[in-house]
C-alpha cells in the first residue's frame, strides 16, 4: 500500500486552504478524491469543507459534498471519495472526533485515508504531510462499540497499534517537474535558509506545553479509575475482617459487595487510549524535531569552528 | 382658683415625687387591699381601654409641644406646618374627642396660639424683620386659626375668662409649663400623658355636666390639703376621713409621694422600729419572683421603705439591706434576659449603687458578704458592727452587664448612643470606687473580679494623654482642662498593675485569660509590639484558645487583630500578615470579632442561637474598624506576595501566601473595563499591579492618596510614621520584584541606577541585594569596585523550567498509575517488585 499524491492538485490546495482559512490553532478540513490503482491509492484532487459559521446552522454538508462531486465529475475529474484531510496544530490531531469520522469513512469506503497536514513544520522548511488509517483491530472494536477495558484487552489494541501510517509518494506530472527544475535554477540560496533555522525553544516550549496538558488529562483519567471502585467501603470491610480475625470469627464474605453495590459503569477506556496515542505522537514529533535540531547545531558548530580557523 | 393652675401644680408634684406612672392606678384600685398582691389582669383591662385615647392624646401633646417650641423661637413656617398636623391628628382622634370632650390642653393651645398670633400681627416692627417665608406663614396661620377657633368659641371663652381672673397665677403656671417642656423628653411626655389622664378621669368621676373648672378647683384644694399633710406627716395624725378622701383623689393624681404610702405599710400608730421594718421588708421580698407581683410597685415600696427607715434613723444596716434589695429588684424588673433596662430604671440603678457605696464608705463598721447567713445578719444593733447579707460586687457586675446590654441595643449611629455612652464615665466611676472599697475589705478573688471589670473598661481605649506626653507635646499652650486631664496615671501603668495582680493572685483560669488578652490588646493598641508579642507567646493562648467559651474567643480574636495591626504599624509586615491570616481567611471577620451577625439561612442557625449570638456582640464603641483591618491585611499580603510571585514565576508548585489577596486580584482581572480605583480593595489591586511591574511610584500613589488616607490611614494615631514606613516598604519590595522579574534581561546592573530608580540609599540597595543573594533568590554577585550586580544566569530558561515541570508531572502520573496497579494487586509497589522478581 502506498499513496500517491499529486502536488499540484492536492498538496498545494491543502496548503492554500490552510493559509486562507486556518488561523493559529484552528483546524481546516476537506475531502480527498482519487481512485485505487492496483496496490496504490492515488489521490488526484481535493476540495475543502466550507468553514462553519453560527448563522447557517442548517447548512447541509452532505448535500454540499454531493453537489461538489457531481460538479467535478462534469469537468471530468476523478470523483471517487477516498478520504479526507485535516490540518493540525503542533501535531495534536488524535482525538475522539478524528477517530469517529475516520471510522465512518473507513466503514463506508474501505480504502479511505486521512491526510494530516502540519502547517507549522511546513513553515520551518520541510513539508509535513502524513496519511493514517485505522488498524483492522481498532475497526473491529469501533464496529462493536465495546470500549471497556476487557474488550480492548481481548482485541489487544494498545496505543501503539491504533493507527497505521501509510507511506506517501508525491507525484508530479513531467511538465511540472520541468518547471520546478527551472525554478530551482533561478532561486537563490537564501530561500532555503529556513531549513537551517537554529532557534528551537519556542517550538519546543509549545510542544512541551501540549504534552503537559495531555499528561494532566491522563492523571485525571487515572484518578477517575481509582475512585470508581467503592474504595472506602472495601477498606472498611478489610478492617472489619482484620478485627474479626483477631477475635477468631470467620471473615465476612467478599461476594456480597457486588450485590450491595450495583457494579458501576466502568469508565470507558477509549479516551485514555486516545490520550496515550496522542502522547506518543507528541513524543515522536519532539524526538524528530530535537534530533534534526541537534544535527543542525552540530553543523553550525562545525561551521563556526572552520570559520575560526580560517 | 383656676383649673389650669391645678394642672400645673399637678405636674409639679408629679415631678417632685419622680414616681413612674404605672403605680398610681395600681394603688388606686387596690387601695384597701394590702397593696402588694394585685392581679395583673385587672390592671391590664384597664389599660387596654385607655391606650387608644392615650395614644391619640400623646400624639396631640407632642405636636403641641413642638408648636410651643416654634412659638418660642418665632418660627412661623414651622408653626404653620405643625398646626396643620395638629389639625389632622385632632380629626383622627375625633371619635375619642366625641366621647371624652375636647381636651383641656388642646383648647389652651388654641387660645394661646391665637393670642400669640394676634400679638405678632400687631407688632409691625417685628413683622418687618421677619423673613418672607415666615411673614407669609404668619398671615396664613392667623387666618386659619381664626376660622378654626370659631368651632371652639365657647371653650376658649371660658378659658379666657379664667385666664383673666388669675393672670398672675397663669403666668406662674406658664413658666412651669415651659420649664417642664424644656426638660428632657421623657419628663415632658410624662407630664403630657398625666395631664390628659387627669382631664379624662376627672370627667369620668364627675360626669360631663360638671364644669371642668370646678373639678380642677376641687382638685387644687385637695392638692393644698395634701401639701399641708406633708408637713404634718411626722406626727402621723391622719384621720380616717382624710385618708379616704386622699384615696379618692389619689386615683386622679399622678405620682404618689413616697411618704404617702407609709400608712399602707404600717398600721396607724405602729411604732416604727427596725424590727417592724425588717418584717415588712421580708414581707415584700417574699412576693418577689411570684407570679402576679407587680415589679414596678415592689420597687416603689422598697423605695418607700428606705425613706421610712431613713426618717426614723433606723441605722445604716437596714438602709444598706434595703438598698441591696432595691437594686436587685431593679434588675428583676425585666424578666426577659435579652431585654435591656429602660433609661429611667438605669438612672435609678446607678443612683442607688452610688448611694450604697456612699454609705459603705462612710460607715466602716458595715460588713457585707454573700456568705453571711440570713439569720446571722446584724442590721439593727448599732454598737456591734453591722453584718448584711449581699454582694455589692455582683450587683456592680450586673450593672456593667446591663450597661453593655443597653449599648448593644442602641442604634450606634444615633444621638441616643452618644448620650448612653456618656454614662460610661459613671459606670467606670462606680467600678473605681468599688475597687477602692474592695481593695481594703474584699477577698483576693473579689479584688480580681473587680480588677477585671476595671481592665475591661480600660483596655480598648487609646490613652491620648499618655501618647501626647510621650511625644513631649505637653507645653504651656495647653488649656487648663487639658492640664487637668493629663494628670493621673497612664492607663498603661494601671493596666500593668491590675493585670500583674491578677496573674499572681487569680485562681480561676478565665479571669487570668481575659486579663492577659486585655493586657496584650492594650500593649498592641499603644504600639508596644514586643511586649504584646512576648506576652502572647508566653501565655500559650494560641494553643488552647479553642477550648475557651465564645466571649473569650471573641476577645482573643480582637486581640490577635489588634496585634496584627500593631505589627503593621511597626513595619513588621510578615508578623502582621500572620496575625491577621486566621481572621481574614475565613471571610467571617465580622462574626469572629463579635461586630455583627452574618446573614445566614435559618437552617444553620435557629432563632435561639441567633439570640445568643446577639448577646455576645461587642458594643459599637469598642469595634475595630473592619475596613482598616482588611486594608492592613491586603497591603501586607501585597508586600509579601508580589515579590514572591515574581520570584517563583515558573515554579509549578508555587504556594499562595494569601488566598484572599489572590481572590481580590482575580476579581480585579475579571473586570472587563478597568476604571480608576474606587474602593479600598480596588486601590490595593491597582497598587499590586503596579508593583508587579516594579513601578513603585504608581504603587505608592495608589496606596497613599487622599481617598485611602481618609478611609484607612488617618485612623492610626501615628499616621505620619505609618505612611513613611509604608512608602519605604513599597520601595524595597518593588526593588525586589523588579530584580526578580527583569534580572534575566540584564547582564549587570549598577546599584547606583537602582538606588536612583527606587529612591533608596545605596547602602539599603546593597543590603537588599546582598540578602537576596544570600538567600539564593537571585543568582548574581556583587562587583565591589564598580558597584554593580553581575547576573550569573544560572536560572533555568523557561524551556528548562517547562521540562522540569513536565518531569514532575510525569512523576505524579507514574505514582498514580502504580496506585491503580496496587489496588488490583493488593500489594504496594507491586509493579516494581514484579519487575525485580522476573529479573534473574
Amino acid at each position: 500500500w502506498t499513496i500517491h499524491v499529486s502536488v499540484f492538485q492536492v498538496v498545494m490546495k491543502i496548503i492554500k486552504h490552510y493559509q486562507e482559512e486556518g488561523q493559529g490553532s484552528e483546524v481546516v478540513q476537506g475531502v480527498l478524491l482519487g481512485l485505487v490503482v492496483e496496490d496504490r491509492l492515488e489521490i488526484t484532487n481535493c476540495f475543502p469543507f466550507p468553514q462553519h459559521t453560527e448563522d447557517d446552522a442548517d447548512f447541509d454538508e452532505v448535500q454540499y459534498q454531493m453537489e461538489m462531486m457531481r460538479s467535478l465529475r462534469h469537468v471530468n475529474i476523478d470523483h471517487l471519495h477516498v478520504g479526507w484531510y485535516q490540518s493540525t496544530f503542533y501535531g495534536s490531531f488524535v482525538s475522539r472526533a478524528l477517530l469517529d469520522s475516520q471510522f465512518s469513512y473507513q466503514h463506508a469506503i474501505e480504502e479511505s485515508v486521512v491526510l494530516i497536514y502540519d502547517p507549522i513544520k511546513t513553515a520551518q522548511g520541510s513539508l509535513c504531510l502524513k496519511a493514517y488509517r485505522l488498524t483492522p483491530k481498532l475497526m473491529e472494536i469501533c464496529r462493536e462499540k465495546d470500549f471497556s477495558a476487557d474488550g480492548l484487552k481481548k482485541a489487544s489494541v494498545g496505543y501503539e497499534n491504533m493507527f497505521e501510517e501509510v507511506p506517501i509518494v508525491i507525484k508530479n506530472s513531467h511538465l511540472i517537474n520541468v518547471l520546478l527544475w527551472e525554478l530551482e535554477d533561478k532561486s537563490t540560496a537564501a530561500d532555503k535558509h529556513e531549513l537551517l533555522n537554529l532557534s528551537s525553544s519556542t517550538h519546543l516550549e509549545k510542544s512541551l506545553q501540549m504534552l503537559m496538558d495531555r499528561v494532566d488529562e491522563m492523571s485525571q483519567d487515572i484518578n477517575n479509575c481509582l475512585f470508581f471502585i467503592p474504595l472506602q467501603y472495601i477498606q472498611r470491610r478489610q478492617q472489619e475482617n482484620a478485627q474479626r480475625q483477631s477475635r477468631g470469627e470467620p471473615p465476612l464474605p467478599e461476594e456480597d459487595l457486588s450485590k450491595m453495590f450495583k457494579p458501576p459503569q466502568p469508565p470507558p477506556r477509549m479516551d485514555t487510549l486516545l490520550i496515550a496515542s496522542q502522547l506518543s505522537t507528541y513524543c515522536q514529533t519532539i524526538k524528530e524535531f530535537t534530533s534534526q535540531n541537534l544535527g543542525k547545531l552540530f553543523m553550525a558548530e562545525a561551521l563556526q569552528g572552520t570559520s575560526s580557523y580560517s | 382658683m383656676s383649673r389650669f393652675f391645678a394642672t400645673g401644680s399637678d405636674s409639679e408634684s408629679e415631678e417632685s415625687s419622680s414616681a413612674d406612672e404605672i403605680t398610681p392606678k395600681a394603688t388606686g384600685t387596690t387601695f384597701n387591699k394590702p397593696a402588694l398582691l394585685l392581679s395583673d389582669d385587672e390592671e391590664d383591662t384597664k389599660r387596654v381601654v385607655r391606650s387608644a385615647k392615650d395614644k391619640r392624646f400623646e400624639e396631640l401633646t407632642n405636636i403641641i409641644k413642638t408648636i410651643r417650641n416654634a412659638m418660642k423661637i418665632r418660627d412661623m413656617s414651622k408653626c404653620l406646618e405643625e398646626f396643620e398636623q395638629l389639625y389632622r391628628a385632632f380629626l383622627k382622634s375625633k371619635t375619642i374627642v366625641d366621647k371624652e370632650g375636647v381636651p383641656q390642653f388642646y383648647i389652651r393651645l388654641l387660645a394661646d396660639l391665637e393670642d400669640y398670633l394676634n400679638q405678632l400681627w400687631e407688632d409691625k416692627e417685628g413683622k418687618k424683620k421677619m423673613n418672607k417665608n415666615n411673614a407669609k406663614a404668619l398671615s396664613t396661620l392667623r387666618q386659619k386659626i381664626r376660622k378654626y377657633n370659631k368651632d371652639f368659641e365657647t371653650e376658649i371663652a371660658s378659658y379666657k375668662e379664667v385666664l383673666n381672673s388669675s393672670t398672675n397665677v397663669i403666668s406662674l403656671c406658664r413658666c412651669q409649663d415651659e420649664e417642664s417642656e424644656s426638660d428632657d423628653d421623657e419628663d415632658s411626655e410624662d407630664w403630657g400623658s398625666d395631664s390628659v389622664d387627669s382631664g379624662g378621669e376627672s370627667e369620668d368621676n364627675e360626669g360631663a355636666a360638671a364644669s371642668l373648672a370646678v373639678v380642677f378647683l376641687k382638685k387644687y384644694k385637695d392638692g393644698r390639703r395634701k401639701r399641708h399633710k406633708k408637713i404634718e406627716q411626722v406626727e402621723e395624725e391622719v384621720d380616717e376621713d382624710g385618708e379616704a378622701e386622699e384615696g379618692g383623689w389619689e386615683k386622679v393624681k399622678g405620682g404618689v409621694p413616697l411618704v404617702k404610702e407609709k400608712p399602707k405599710m404600717f398600721a396607724k400608730g405602729t411604732e416604727i422600729n427596725s424590727a417592724v421594718v425588717i418584717k415588712k421588708l421580708t414581707e415584700i421580698l417574699q412576693a418577689r419572683g411570684k407570679k402576679g407581683t407587680d415589679r414596678a410597685a415592689q420597687i416603689e415600696l422598697l423605695h418607700a421603705l428606705s425613706g421610712i427607715s431613713n426618717e426614723n434613723n433606723l441605722g445604716q444596716g437596714i438602709l444598706v439591706k434595703i438598698k441591696f434589695n432595691i437594686i436587685a429588684s431593679l434588675y428583676d424588673y425585666n424578666t426577659n434576659l435579652a431585654a435591656f433596662m429602660k433609661p429611667e430604671m438605669w438612672k435609678k440603678c446607678l443612683e442607688c449603687i452610688d448611694e450604697l457605696l456612699d454609705i459603705l464608705f462612710e460607715n466602716n463598721n458595715i460588713f457585707i458578704g454573700e456568705n453571711i447567713a440570713e439569720d446571722s445578719e446584724n442590721l439593727a444593733i448599732s454598737d456591734q458592727p453591722f453584718r448584711v447579707r449581699g454582694c455589692i460586687l455582683t450587683l456592680v457586675e450586673r450593672m456593667d452587664e446591663e450597661f453593655t446590654k443597653i449599648m448593644q441595643n442602641t442604634d450606634p449611629h444615633s444621638q441616643e448612643y452618644v448620650d448612653n455612652l456618656k454614662d460610661e464615665g459613671r459606670v467606670c466611676g462606680i467600678i473605681d470606687r468599688l475597687l477602692q472599697y474592695l481593695e481594703s475589705k474584699g477577698s483576693t478573688e473579689e479584688v480580681c473580679r473587680i480588677y477585671l471589670r476595671r481592665i475591661m473598661h480600660t483596655y480598648y481605649k487609646f490613652d491620648y494623654k499618655a501618647h501626647r506626653r510621650s511625644l513631649g507635646l505637653q507645653g504651656e499652650t495647653k488649656s487648663e482642662q487639658d492640664q487637668e486631664e493629663s494628670e493621673g496615671e497612664d492607663s498603661a501603668i494601671i493596666m500593668d498593675r491590675l493585670c500583674k495582680f491578677i496573674y499572681a493572685k487569680d485562681r480561676t483560669d478565665r479571669i487570668r485569660t481575659c486579663a492577659i488578652l486585655c493586657h496584650i490588646y492594650h500593649h498592641a493598641l499603644h504600639s508596644r509590639w514586643y511586649q504584646a508579642r512576648d506576652l502572647m507567646l508566653m501565655s500559650h493562648l494560641q494553643d488552647n484558645i479553642q477550648h475557651a467559651d465564645p466571649p473569650v474567643q471573641i476577645l482573643y480574636n480582637r486581640t490577635m487583630v489588634q496585634l496584627g495591626i500593631c505589627a503593621f504599624r511597626q513595619g513588621m509586615i510578615k508578623d502582621a500578615h500572620n496575625a491577621l491570616l486566621d481572621i481574614q481567611s475565613s471571610g467571617r471577620a465580622k462574626e469572629l470579632l463579635g461586630q455583627g451577625l452574618l446573614m445566614r439561612n435559618m437552617q444553620e442557625r435557629n432563632a435561639e442561637q441567633e439570640k445568643i449570638e446577639k448577646r455576645r456582640q461587642v458594643p459599637f464603641h469598642m469595634h475595630i474598624n473592619l475596613e482598616l483591618l482588611e486594608c492592613v491585611y491586603l497591603v501586607s499580603a501585597m508586600l509579601l506576595e508580589i515579590p514572591y510571585m515574581a520570584a517563583h514565576e515558573f515554579d509549578a508548585r508555587r504556594r499562595m501566601i494569601s488566598k484572599q489577596f489572590h481572590h481580590q486580584l482575580r476579581v480585579g482581572e475579571r473586570q472587563p473595563l478597568l476604571g480608576p480605583p474606587e474602593s479600598m480593595r480596588e486601590h490595593v489591586v491597582a497598587a499590586s499591579k503596579a508593583m508587579k511591574m516594579g513601578d513603585w511610584r504608581t504603587c505608592h500613589s495608589f496606596i497613599i492618596n487622599e481617598k485611602m488616607n481618609s478611609k484607612v490611614w488617618d485612623l492610626f494615631p501615628e499616621t505620619q510614621c505609618v505612611r513613611e514606613m509604608l512608602v519605604r516598604k513599597i520601595q524595597e519590595e518593588s526593588l525586589r520584584t523588579y530584580l526578580f522579574t527583569y534580572s534575566s534581561v540584564y547582564d549587570s546592573i549598577s546599584m547606583e541606577t537602582l538606588s536612583e530608580m527606587f529612591e533608596l540609599e545605596l547602602p539599603t540597595v546593597h543590603s537588599i541585594i546582598s540578602k537576596m543573594i544570600i538567600n539564593e533568590e537571585l543568582m548574581a554577585s556583587l562587583d565591589q569596585p564598580t558597584q554593580t550586580v553581575v547576573m550569573h544566569r544560572t536560572e533555568p530558561t523557561s524551556l528548562q523550567n517547562m521540562a522540569l515541570q513536565l518531569a514532575e508531572k510525569l512523576g505524579g502520573l507514574v505514582e498514580n498509575n502504580e496506585r491503580v496497579f496496587d489496588l488490583k494487586q493488593g500489594v504496594y509497589g507491586g509493579y516494581f517488585n514484579r519487575g525485580t522478581r522476573t529479573r534473574p
